[in-house]
């Protein structure tokens, strides 16, 4: 009889070959790659709204007043007590119960503008939590537990300290073998832990949290790679910069930072760029190692193609730090006649171009660094388009740029030194920037309150008396009113400014000045 | 011509007879298919007939009552169901009295059409009788008839759902089904069909198997019968052994020690069928017990059945691993005891984690360096099948040890068979314990030279051998996906590649897989290959270019030929894709890559020419890569191209080709967006006309409704001139989908996935019209759409994939129409509780989703 139906089904042997499998993880790969695309195109459009203002019109939370504010607390209260009691249950559906009390807390803690976080830390919420990411709980609840950690971490200072006893646990949590997900919202804790206490960050770096995170660092991974370089970046702040020597130095990290900088999306590339900031801020030995990779040619040109002020901010600061820190920066790899400089003084005149205030500021002290460089650099920046900009800028923008601006049209207009010479004079570049009109904007740098920017401008009032051709120097320092300027500083409390300006005022308009006028 | 006589002619084997015959018969079909039927059911009833035109006569009543293909079955139902009833009537006691017949093929038959009529009309709540009348038959005397009523039985329960039959009936139908197997029945047709019955009744059973009694009964049934000492019904009852296992395994308790005790038996001393389904019943716990413990639902305990009873289930297992084949490695479809025991060996791994490693270990070493080859390959084999599961840090440490042994197996053992396992043994070492994993990686610096020497020279071993080896090295290159500037392998990258193309060149590459395979390490290499070696990767391409132009040459082949190169000619458009993927992920690459675009794009439209669905499949999804590399400027391939893309989208027969071109349209319309405007029309015409069909395989339609979303935002509000036909063909779908009740759970998985897809379409449609000035044509479709959304609403068990396309919809539709649809929606009441659940989702996504609804709909109404 035939046996209709009933051929045995056959397991697919533990020993197969491996060209069927991959064909198919190729074809699914495709399909999930199509979906992703159409995902985030989709929310792409979602996103973008026109016409209609941006005011989000949210009754409820506008209506949200004490009152309810105390509801809010005492539901975290509960919310903390069936944590603990869903803790202590053994039985059947104990996993959901814990997790659904997680969620039931992780939402109070994220939900208005003011989270019942003070409630939470009452009621004991950081031991039992603390509890939940003990090894070998599944992911959900680790997940959970870590999110509402880092609710709370994102309290005030004080309730971030009440951390402290789930610190351990979430580091270990940042490991290879946990999922990324749960890696991250540990991370993304850590960083909020590591953010505004320094005390805090030295406790973190004494239980080892930088290793970890900095390998989290290394792979590819979009989301992984966001969250721990925001949060190192905010456990290496310092002001000790034991955490950033520490850091250049873990394998892979450099390699790191140059591929995410070289491909990674704008929002990673922000983390990533932040982490250099402190890196170049704090340690001699990381700027080092930075400037001779290829980070400055890296940040140029996130700088050249990008437009999200998030981004730029934190790249200009670093490539600012290098310059600032490292003379090599300046002299071997942004030698005058390599494209790179070229660039770098390009994306210096968008940055100087721009609207924002600080992209302003941050790219005259990029140029001011670049400026004190070689008589070749100091052409190189003469000759471009950034001079009109500075003269406009000296006269037009708030105090903090002009300053900057100062030390550039400065640094220009003298050669570098050896020891304790004298500056000397670049003639051509002194001439044609007091021609522009550039003095009344250093006197009025005299002016001013902040010492060394008084400092600044009576430097160049001395170089205009000093170098100016036929003796044309003070003539136009006083059609400026620049002795009145300088006269402030008679009986100024600080020595230095005082004979400097004396010094000067006797020296040029003594009693021999105008004389020969007669 | 007389009925038995066309029936006969029919089976002739010549020709023109059996044409006519064929011919003649269906002519009676369409003039009158009661008739028909009646005359094929009284002609199987016959005694005096024939048997072979007995037997067709039930083929043919079968084959017009059901089909494999879902619509059509649906159409044969509907069909019958509307036929007059005296017929239906007449053909039911035909077939009935069949049942007693004395030849048994006529019987046969008669058991599968009664069980087909059945699964129609049962849930119809028609032929209320046939369960009492056939359990009548039970209790009559003669063997035969109480054989063919337990095989009728058991049909019936596989095509019915256990829902349309009353728990009386299901307890009487259990009843005789298990008494038919009780060791008293003497006739071993009637133990047999009993027994098989049992297996398709299993899923009836749920009440019976909760109440003590019932369930001692039919287990000590069950377990009697597995001693029965006829072969086929010992492996019936095994067979029923493992279905309990996978639907009651939390009733299993009582019975494991008995069933350990009598697997042990089977397993040493059974025949061999007998012994495969004793090992794959614990295969069957290890699988609930890996499902319990991953997924942690809690609502079934896990019992640690295997756990508790490893010490003796792991020598059993060991034992069955000696009992190797000669030649298994050569015969890809090969199933036999020790191929089942590793493969349970390596589940019980995978439930118990680091207990099992002591166990398996003095095995190990004691059988490793023994002079018989079988006693080497079961010890490599047990290693090979314990590396997923045990934690890394009670593995890592074994792996260390035993590694450079095995790379000098792999050399040096004079057995094929060991060689084939040890290759395997590696492959499984990187698969599962690669560097990045664990603290102290086992790959590294000192050893990478010799494994991957070792490896490339096994690819100059037997075929079975050197595709192991493929393996090997594509697990190797897998570890190191996330790395980043440079890997250990790194060094090796073109001594690898150089081998597995030399390897793809080998003669006998078509043995074993060997050719597939080692394409598909090679493009595992190529996905895994850091910056340092993209130069390399960039000269690769001319290199398979040049390949596939090569084979694209071939002229004059015979068909055997035609189909190998056909073959290769898939496996070299997979490369490329992988390396178009590759190359196209960083700009410098692809910025020199797409010097080679045109020619490429050249070669791919000529593998349309042959006449092969998975040629055509690869080149389609290497079309794609190319277009997301190129993006826009891919539009000047189109005129060209176009004309094999209508036409792959019309291969219905071939129906993955259509699947994977309606991808590649949607990819091309995210590369080119506007500039598709020209082909648009052509498109349409054909997804819409793939939608309507009915011949077109189910699988493809969700796609197709993505790809019309995909198509509107590509296009915008140019959409317009579609809409009507669009909107009215997703309306048709979405009032199909609207149901789901009583439906298997592979159906709703597929009503799931077409409901997305529909969803997709809309959000597409809408995205793509917002901002626009044509937006009030969309305007008429909303309360349809919320009506659609509605139901998705109402249903019990939401899918989550389908809840949050279906919230972001509602959101699309407030964001594109804003005021015009902003009380619309706020008057549906169901629609903002649906938001209102969303926005208290435990769904991240679905709560992100939903609020983003609701600001939408605030702007909507504060306008």
């Amino acid at each position: 009889m035939a046996d209709p139906g009933f051929s045995s089904t056959k397991r697919d042997p533990i020993k197969s070959s491996v060209g069927n499998a991959a064909g198919i993880r190729r074809r699914e790969h495709a399909v999930t790659v199509g979906k992703e695309r159409r995902e985030s195109l989709v929310r792409a459009k979602r996103l973008c709204r026109v016409g209609i203002s941006d005011v989000e019109v949210d009754v409820e939370s506008d209506m949200m007043i004490d009152e309810e504010q105390s509801i809010l607390e005492s539901q975290t209260s509960l919310a903390v007590q069936n944590l603990k009691s869903a803790l202590a249950y053994q039985g059947k559906g104990a996993m959901q119960k814990r997790v659904g009390a997680l969620q039931k807390l992780r939402r109070l803690l994220s939900r208005s503008e003011f989270p019942p976080v003070e409630s939470a830390v009452k009621a004991g919420a950081v031991a039992i939590l603390a509890q939940c990411l003990s090894f070998g709980s599944p992911d959900e609840q680790l997940l959970e537990a870590a999110w509402c950690l880092t609710n709370i971490a994102a309290g005030n200072p004080e309730e971030t300290k009440a951390l402290l006893p789930a610190l351990p646990l979430l580091i270990a949590h940042l490991g290879e073998k946990s999922s990324s997900p749960v890696a991250e919202q540990c991370a993304w804790a850590l960083g909020n832990v590591a953010g505004d206490d320094e005390e805090l960050r030295n406790v973190l770096l004494i239980q080892g949290a930088l290793i970890p995170l900095a390998r989290m660092m290394l792979p590819y991974r979009r989301s992984t790679v966001r969250t721990a370089a925001w949060a190192l970046s905010n456990l290496i702040k310092g002001p000790n910069p034991k955490a950033a020597n520490e850091l250049i130095c873990v394998d892979g990290v450099l390699d790191a930072i140059v591929r995410h900088l070289t491909k990674a999306d704008d929002e990673s590339a922000t983390e990533v760029a932040w982490v250099v900031v402190y890196l170049s801020a704090l340690s001699n030995i990381a700027t080092s190692m930075l400037v001779k990779s290829d980070v400055l040619q890296l940040l140029v040109n996130r700088l050249a193609t990008s437009n999200s002020l998030q981004l730029m901010i934190p790249v200009l600061r670093s490539l600012g730090n290098l310059i600032a820190g490292d003379s090599h920066a300046t002299y071997t790899v942004l030698s005058p006649g390599l494209a790179v400089t070229d660039n770098a003084i390009q994306v210096m005149i968008k940055c100087l171009k721009s609207e924002q205030r600080v992209l302003k500021k941050e790219a005259a002290w990029v140029l001011s660094n670049i400026a004190a460089g070689s008589v070749e650099h100091k052409q190189l920046i003469y000759s471009s388009e950034a001079v009109p900009l500075l003269l406009h800028l000296l006269s037009a923008a708030p105090f903090d740029i002009r300053k900057e601006v100062a030390y550039i049209l400065g640094n220009l207009c003298v050669a570098p030194t050896k020891g304790d010479e004298k500056s000397s004079l670049i003639l051509e570049h002194l001439v044609s920037l007091v021609e522009k009109g550039c003095l009344p904007g250093f006197i009025d740098l005299v002016r001013s309150a902040d010492i060394e920017a008084a400092r600044l401008g009576l430097q160049f009032i001395e170089l205009v008396l000093r170098g100016m051709p036929n003796g044309k120097g003070p003539k136009l320092v006083e059609q400026e009113d620049g002795i009145e300027a300088m006269e402030r500083f008679q009986f100024h409390e600080n020595e230095d400014l005082r004979t400097m300006a004396n010094s000067l005022v006797d020296k040029y308009f003594g009693e021999d000045y105008g004389l020969d006028e007669l | 011509m007389e009925f038995t006589q066309a029936l006969l002619n029919a089976q002739s084997i010549d020709g023109t007879v059996r044409k006519h015959a064929e011919e003649s018969l269906l002519h009676f079909q369409e003039q009158n298919l009661p008739g028909f039927l009646v005359s094929l059911s009284v002609e199987l009833a016959s005694e005096d007939k024939p048997v072979d035109s007995r037997k067709l006569a039930g083929l043919i009543l079968k084959n017009a009552l059901d089909a494999k293909d879902e619509n059509r079955k649906h159409e044969l139902a509907q069909r019958w169901l509307s036929l007059d009833s005296a017929a239906k009537a007449q053909v039911k006691a035909c077939l009935l009295q069949t049942l007693s017949s004395l030849v048994l093929e006529a019987r046969s038959t008669a058991t599968q059409v009664v069980a087909k009529i059945a699964g129609i009309e049962l849930p119809q709540k028609q032929w209320p009788e046939l369960i009492g009348s056939l359990l009548s038959n039970i209790h009559q005397v003669p063997a035969h008839v109480k054989q063919a009523t337990l095989e009728t039985l058991g049909y019936l329960c596989e095509d019915v759902s256990h829902e349309v039959v009353d728990k009386d009936q299901v307890d009487k139908i259990l009843t005789a089904v298990v008494l038919g197997m009780n060791s008293s029945e003497r006739n071993n047709d009637v133990r047999l069909a009993a027994t098989r019955a049992l297996y398709n009744a299993l899923g009836f059973a749920q009440a019976n198997f909760s109440n003590d009694m019932e369930r001692e009964y039919i287990m000590r049934v069950v377990c009697e019968t597995t001693m029965s000492p006829e072969v086929k019904i010992r492996q019936a009852a095994f067979e029923c052994l493992v279905s309990i296992a996978a639907m009651y395994y939390a009733k299993l308790s009582p019975y494991i020690q008995e069933i350990y005790n009598i697997t042990t038996k089977i397993v040493r001393a059974d025949q061999e069928p007998v012994a495969l389904q004793a090992i794959e019943f614990w295969s069957t716990i290890c699988d609930e017990e890996i499902d319990i413990l991953e997924n942690n639902e809690g609502d079934i305990p896990c019992f640690y059945f295997i756990k508790q009873n490893l010490p003796a289930l792991i020598p059993l297992l060991l034992e069955t691993l000696l009992k190797q084949e000669e030649d298994q490695d050569l015969d890809e479809g090969a199933w036999n005891i020790a191929m089942a025991g590793g493969t349970c060996l390596g589940l019980v791994a995978s439930t118990t984690g680091d207990d099992i490693v002591p166990l398996v270990m003095p095995f190990i070493e004691e059988n490793i360096t023994k002079p018989d080859w079988r006693r080497r390959e079961a010890a490599t084999y047990a290693f090979g099948s314990i590396l997923e599961g045990p934690s890394p840090e009670k593995l890592v440490p074994l792996i260390n040890h035993a590694l450079p042994f095995m790379l000098s197996a792999l050399e040096k053992d004079p057995n094929n068979h060991v060689r084939d396992t040890t290759a395997w043994t590696l492959g499984r070492m990187f698969e599962f314990l690669h560097s990045s994993i664990v603290g102290t990686p086992i790959i590294n610096e000192g050893n990478a030279q010799q494994i991957i020497t070792v490896l490339l020279q096994s690819m100059k071993d037997v075929p079975n051998v050197a595709e192991k080896a493929c393996g090997a090295l594509y697990s190797l290159a897998k570890g190191y996906e996330d790395v980043g500037l440079t890997s250990p392998i790194t060094p090796f990258f073109q001594e690898i590649v150089q081998a597995l193309l030399t390897v793809t060149h080998r003669e006998d590459a078509m043995e074993s897989r060997l050719r597939t395979s080692a394409y598909e390490a090679l493009n595992e290499v190529v996905r895994c290959s850091t910056d340092e070696t993209a130069p390399l990767v960039l000269q690769l391409v001319a290199v398979i270019m040049m390949e596939l132009h090569k084979c694209l040459e071939a002229q004059n082949l015979s068909s055997d030929e035609r189909e190998k190169q056909s073959e290769l000619i898939g496996l070299l458009c997979g490369s490329l894709q992988v390396i178009i993927q590759k190359l196209g992920s960083s700009e410098p690459t692809k910025y020199v890559f797409l010097q080679y675009a045109d020619q490429i794009m050249g070669l791919f439209i000529r593998v349309f020419a042959c006449r092969n669905a998975t040629a055509h499949e690869e080149s389609m999804l290497a079309i794609g890569a190319l277009a997301y590399a190129i993006g826009p400027d891919f539009a000047k391939y189109l005129p060209e191209f176009y004309q094999f893309l209508e036409a792959d989208l019309q291969n219905f027969e071939e129906y993955q080709v259509c699947a994977v071109t309606v991808g590649v349209v949607s990819d091309i319309c995210r590369a080119l967006e506007d500039k598709i405007l020209p082909y648009c029309d052509g498109i349409m015409t054909q997804l819409l006309k793939n939608l309507s069909s009915g011949n077109l395989h189910h699988s493809v339609k969700p796609p197709l409704f993505s790809c019309i979303g995909d198509i509107a935002l590509a296009i915008g509000d140019n959409f317009n001139k579609y809409l009507t036909y669009a909107m009215k063909t997703l309306q048709n779908a979405a009032e199909v989908s609207a149901h789901t009740s009583g439906l298997d759970s592979e159906m709703e998985e597929y009503i799931n996935s077409l409901r997305n897809g529909i969803l997709e379409a809309y959000s597409g449609i809408f995205q793509g019209f917002k901002n626009s000035s044509k937006t009030e044509f969309l305007i008429p479709y909303a309360p349809h759409i919320l009506q659609f959304l509605d139901s998705i609403y109402m249903e019990k068990d939401k899918d989550a994939v389908v809840t949050k396309t279906a919230i972001r919809v509602l959101g699309d539709l407030t964001d594109t129409l804003g005021s015009n649809v902003g009380s619309l929606i706020q008057q549906n009441s169901s629609c903002t509780e649906f938001l209102n659940n969303c926005l208290i989702s435990d769904d991240h996504m679905i709560k992100e989703s939903a609020e983003w609804v609701k600001s939408a709909l605030n702007r909507a109404i504060s306008v």
